[in-house]
């Protein structure tokens, strides 16, 4: 199976793992408070877009 | 002898040394002192307690994490993602940045068939459909994007391009190849373009240190007290009294 035959949306995936740490690392020098303010902003993150997608194909089904 | 007035500067570095360790301020709330401040304020420290105050503030930020030569450490940073914060000897957040950052780049690069990071000498005002936007990112990421920026340049002085244009400006073919091949070329624009972002974070942080340490300085110092008995630090020992 080639990346072309991946869905689009998993490309997301990718990114927020790369993001939230890197984020987070930026605002803590602890580990400890690194990983759970990477993992509470990678939630963030794939709930807002997840719940965005439901809406957006909630209208679309209604129209 | 008496007293003479105290100048301005000795008012100043009076206040900035007795506020420090019990400070709520933006700038103090680290129990560190910068010893560029104490210098700044051209109070006339004597010599001994000059060298005692440089033992006990030997970092030149406000930040309790020890950065080094911030702007060697920044530009590192910028050189390769996480290097800046080896040389910092914070060498397990160094790694954490490389291999996110590079990972996302290369990643995204390999998406793009190696096409999609390259950089064009235009007039952004003149020619705005030809500004490589994407590559003000993709800057970032420092020496893996860097031949982009050689290859255009000597294209602009009429040279001709190295190792086999490797990162130089495709032709319109090309580009035009791989705009109809998928998506998965804007999705390694992306990546490589977020991942020079990143950097920028990175950059910062090997700059001027995590944003949030002193929440955490806190938090050690409370710590401490708590095992040791008492929060106050050396610094409360300063006590500056006017030259005569």
């Amino acid at each position: 199976m080639t990346f072309a035959m991946v869905s689009l949306y998993w490309y997301i995936l990718p990114l927020v793992i790369a993001i939230t740490p890197v984020y987070a690392a930026s605002r803590y020098e602890s580990w400890r408070l690194i990983w759970i303010h990477a993992a509470r902003l990678a939630g963030w993150i794939l709930g807002v877009l997840l719940v965005t997608t439901a809406i957006l194909l909630l209208c679309n089904t209604q129209s | 002898m008496a007293l003479r007035e105290p100048p301005v500067a000795e008012h100043r570095a009076r206040r900035v040394i007795e506020r420090v360790p019990g400070s709520r301020s933006r700038w103090f709330d680290s129990p560190y002192v910068s010893l560029d401040l104490i210098n700044q304020t051209g109070f006339p420290l004597e010599s001994g307690r000059k060298t005692w105050a440089r033992s006990i503030t030997p970092r030149m930020s406000n930040t309790p994490v020890p950065l080094r030569n911030r702007h060697l450490a920044a530009l590192l940073a910028w050189m390769i993602p996480g290097l800046g914060h080896i040389y910092q000897k914070r060498t397990s957040k160094g790694i954490l940045y490389a291999v996110c950052i590079l990972t996302l780049y290369f990643l995204g690069f390999a998406f793009g068939q190696g096409k999609n990071v390259y950089w064009r000498w235009v007039n952004p005002l003149h020619s705005p459909d030809k500004f490589c936007l994407h590559y003000l990112g993709q800057f970032f990421v420092g020496l893996p994007a860097l031949p982009a920026l050689i290859q255009a340049t000597l294209v602009h002085y009429g040279f001709p391009t190295l190792l086999g244009g490797f990162m130089a400006e495709p032709s319109q073919n090309v580009i035009n190849g791989l705009n109809s091949s998928g998506r998965l070329v804007d999705v390694g624009t992306i990546y490589t373009t977020v991942a020079g972002l990143l950097n920028v974070l990175a950059i910062y942080d090997a700059l001027e240190g995590p944003a949030y340490a002193d929440l955490e300085a806190e938090e050690l110092e409370e710590n401490a007290a708590e095992t040791a008995g008492s929060s106050e630090t050396n610094l409360d020992r300063i006590k500056v009294e006017p030259t005569t």
